[in-house]
């Protein structure tokens, strides 16, 4: 039978829900998906609670109409929450529990594992996700698998990503008003990361870099754990606030030269070309820019960001450890010369991820901007699946002591 | 008007204007030098030296805490004041240790007015020793980018390396402040005591125009084949060890007494081009001071790797696009609405529009 889950992300341009649906061991399923531009969030981070609420029944309607309009009703409860945002913080963590009979079992691995995630935080912090990376026994340390291992101390070595708990709670109490129950938070930048990496690319070494409205999220894979995550407080807002500013033209406008005309990465032919502004200026006349200027304006913003992240990298040692490149998701990897200047600036293959690990948004228009919420659905699978498993284990450990 | 009247050696916040003292100190002539700090102490540190506390009322000569951004702003407030010590420079050597809030703010915010007068700016900045906390890092990582874009040439000496292997902290800080201030003195050296080859400082200020940031080291040593021995030391100096880009120029100081051979210079000349890249541009210039190097011969060498200012990094006018008529730093029209948390890092307001930090011309 299937199971079947639903994420949001109320971010900074748009808010997102997916649905999907998938049965124990198999691939999942996104069933339907659907965005809205959202309102009330800046810089990822929601200051109208009202206006975010509106968003999110927005969306969920819109999701409802689709399905309704393929003849299936549409009823989402409750939903993952995703989130990103320079107010996420990543830090390292390691558990320690002692062994219980002198050799690793499954319940010495539950119990470091279960203790990682229940770390006491600062009253004002919210945890949003926990990275396992690697165990140590005693002090042989970088074990990937300590099942069997003869010791006397276990210990896990984790990254915690955690956010201040009221930016997490008006995420929830929009969603309140809009009557949708909110689930556990989860991260964009890793959640894009399980839609769009496969094995192969998480253990030899891999940037996810997950281009948002409000900011931009990374996530680092190395020897198939998360080895960084966090995120950058620019995102495609500060480029359409950037032309909007050196054009003086109307937000939308901006918005318009961003998705259309620009580039991140100069030395374009035809940098002689005009351009004109769509709509009205506010001076009531039509006016036009130069194609030279505006790539000029955008080149500026993408390098200095591109420049954040490598100093990122080399500040956590990874920037040499990106053996098979990066991968661009969200709606800032569609950004002409995005890819082309990311490769110039970090020295790496750049592709932009689609969210291949799953099924059923293999026709969606810029798919990459729909890495996180994919991703967010396959963690809550997998969550399933492995509550799922454990439960089945300890029943059949019961089933033995009987 | 002396001949170095037009060069100023500028200490930057407490450290700065510790380096700068120990500068002058070892040096016999007249330096001519401006300290600029949030904190009044150090205007003691020299009583000879021109001293700009920054900050006035703000922070009332308590030093700005650490705070880059804050430093930054008390820069700005008070640069009519820094100016008045301005007069007749074409030329600042900026002494400052980096970590702290004033020699990271400050630093760059004179910088950029620097490059508004049309100040040829050399920074000589020391980065924090590695035991130290990481706030000071952060802030010294943060800053060096920065000043590297604004500064017409820079070198950043990471303490460790300075001090070399010494025991007590004022033997390491005295090897320090001699690495630091051979290569600092060494453009009033080759003003006011030319040797055989002479560099005058219009052409010093031409070679530090488009410099970009560097690397030094110097060695003093004497007695038999002198040539080879600084040669040896100098390829085996972990101060030029560093580099990580092709060497572009080169400017090496020969500073000796009356007994500087001829050969001598050549054979410098030729074994540094040799180890450092022939096709490097290169500048050699020496120094004949007989009651401070008789007997023995000193060699200055900076390495520069690249040209950092690209067209796009054009610092005219960067400084007046960012303030307002107040002088303070502005909060420019930045699209996100008034009182949102501003991004800010490495002591950047990132919400500001970035062609417009940059200083670019956008052909409209």
């Amino acid at each position: 039978m299937s199971t079947i889950y639903a994420a949001i992300e109320i971010g900074t341009s748009r808010t997102v829900l997916a649905v999907g649906s998938g049965e124990a061991g198999e691939r999942l399923n996104v069933t339907c998906h659907a965005h809205i531009p959202s309102a009330g969030v800046v810089k990822s981070q929601i200051i109208n609670v009202s206006q975010a609420a509106q968003s999110v029944k927005a969306v969920i309607r819109s999701a409802r109409d689709s399905q309704h309009a393929k003849g299936t009703n549409l009823s989402i409860v409750n939903a993952f929450l995703v989130v990103s945002g320079q107010h996420v913080v990543c830090e390292p963590f390691q558990s320690v529990v002692s062994i219980a009979h002198g050799k690793v079992e499954n319940d010495d691995i539950e119990q470091v594992s279960r203790k990682a995630r229940t770390m006491a935080l600062g009253r004002d912090r919210e945890l949003v996700d926990v990275f396992e990376q690697t165990y140590s026994v005693d002090e042989l340390a970088g074990i990937a698998s300590p099942l069997g291992m003869s010791g006397s101390l276990l210990k896990l070595n984790t990254l915690q990503l955690h956010a201040p708990a009221d930016r997490i709670n008006d995420a929830y109490t929009a969603a309140g008003e809009a009557k949708l129950a909110l689930r556990e938070p989860l991260f964009a930048a890793t959640c894009a990361a399980e839609a769009v990496l496969d094995e192969n690319e998480k253990n030899l070494g891999s940037l996810v870099l997950d281009l948002g409205g409000g900011s931009t999220g990374y996530a680092v894979y190395s020897g198939g754990v998360v080895a960084a995550a966090g995120a950058i407080g620019i995102g495609g807002d500060h480029i359409t606030n950037d032309i909007q500013t050196a054009f003086l033209c109307t937000r939308g406008q901006a918005e318009a030269l961003k998705t259309t005309e620009a580039s991140a990465i100069l030395g374009r032919t035809g940098l002689g070309a005009r351009i004109t502004l769509d709509g009205t200026a506010p001076g009531g006349e039509a006016r036009t820019i130069s194609r030279k200027a505006l790539d000029t304006v955008t080149n500026a913003r993408c390098r200095e960001l591109a420049a954040i992240v490598r100093a990122t990298l080399e500040d956590l040692g990874l920037l040499h450890r990106l053996g098979t490149g990066i991968v661009l998701t969200g709606g800032g990897a569609y950004l002409e010369g995005m890819a082309t200047l990311f490769e110039r600036e970090l020295g790496a293959a750049v592709r932009i991820g689609n969210p291949v690990n799953v099924n059923g948004l293999e026709d969606a228009e810029e798919p990459a901007s729909f890495a996180a919420i994919a991703g967010a659905l396959i963690c809550a699978h997998r969550a399933y699946e492995e509550k799922s498993l454990w439960q089945s284990i300890k029943s059949t450990v019961k089933g033995f002591m009987k | 008007m002396t001949a170095t009247s037009s060069l100023l050696l500028v200490g930057v916040g407490g450290a700065g204007a510790r380096m700068a003292k120990r500068i002058v100190d070892s040096f016999p002539g007249d330096i001519r030098r401006l300290i600029v700090d949030s904190d009044a102490k150090s205007a003691q540190e020299d009583e000879g030296a021109e001293f700009a506390l920054i900050g006035g009322e703000r922070l009332a000569g308590k030093g700005s805490g650490g705070d880059v951004i804050t430093a930054r702003i008390a820069t700005e407030e008070s640069f009519a004041q820094i100016k008045r010590h301005l007069e007749g420079v074409s030329f600042a050597v900026i002494a400052t240790g980096l970590g702290g809030g004033t020699g990271c703010g400050a630093t760059l915010s004179l910088l950029e007015e620097f490059t508004d007068l049309g100040i040829t700016s050399i920074v000589f900045a020391t980065t924090p020793f590695s035991f130290e906390g990481e706030e000071r890092h952060r802030n010294s990582r943060g800053s060096i980018s920065m000043i590297s874009e604004r500064a017409n040439a820079s070198f950043f000496l990471a303490l460790d390396k300075l001090v070399g292997e010494a025991d007590y902290v004022e033997e390491a800080m005295a090897n320090a402040v001699n690495a630091l201030s051979s290569a600092v003195t060494l453009f009033w050296r080759l003003i006011e005591k030319p040797g055989y080859i002479h560099l005058d400082l219009e052409r010093i200020r031409r070679l530090s125009l488009n410099a970009g940031r560097g690397r030094f080291a110097t060695v003093r040593v004497s007695g038999d084949n002198r040539t080879y021995h600084a040669l040896q030391e100098l390829t085996s100096s972990t101060l030029l060890a560093d580099g990580s880009h092709d060497v572009r120029s080169i400017i090496c100081g020969i500073l000796a007494g009356d007994d500087l051979r001829l050969a001598e210079i050549g054979e410098l000349a030729s074994g540094v081009r040799a180890a450092y890249g022939d096709k490097a541009a290169f500048e050699i210039a020496t120094v004949n001071d007989e009651s401070s190097f008789g007997g023995e011969l000193c060699v200055v060498l900076m390495l520069f790797e690249s040209k950092v200012k690209e067209e796009h990094l054009a610092k005219t006018s960067r400084s007046r696009r960012a303030k307002s008529a107040k002088g303070v730093l502005a909060k420019p029209a930045t699209g996100f609405p008034d009182g949102s948390d501003r991004t800010i890092i490495n002591g950047e307001d990132l919400d500001v529009p970035t062609y417009a930090r940059m200083g670019l011309t956008l052909d409209l």
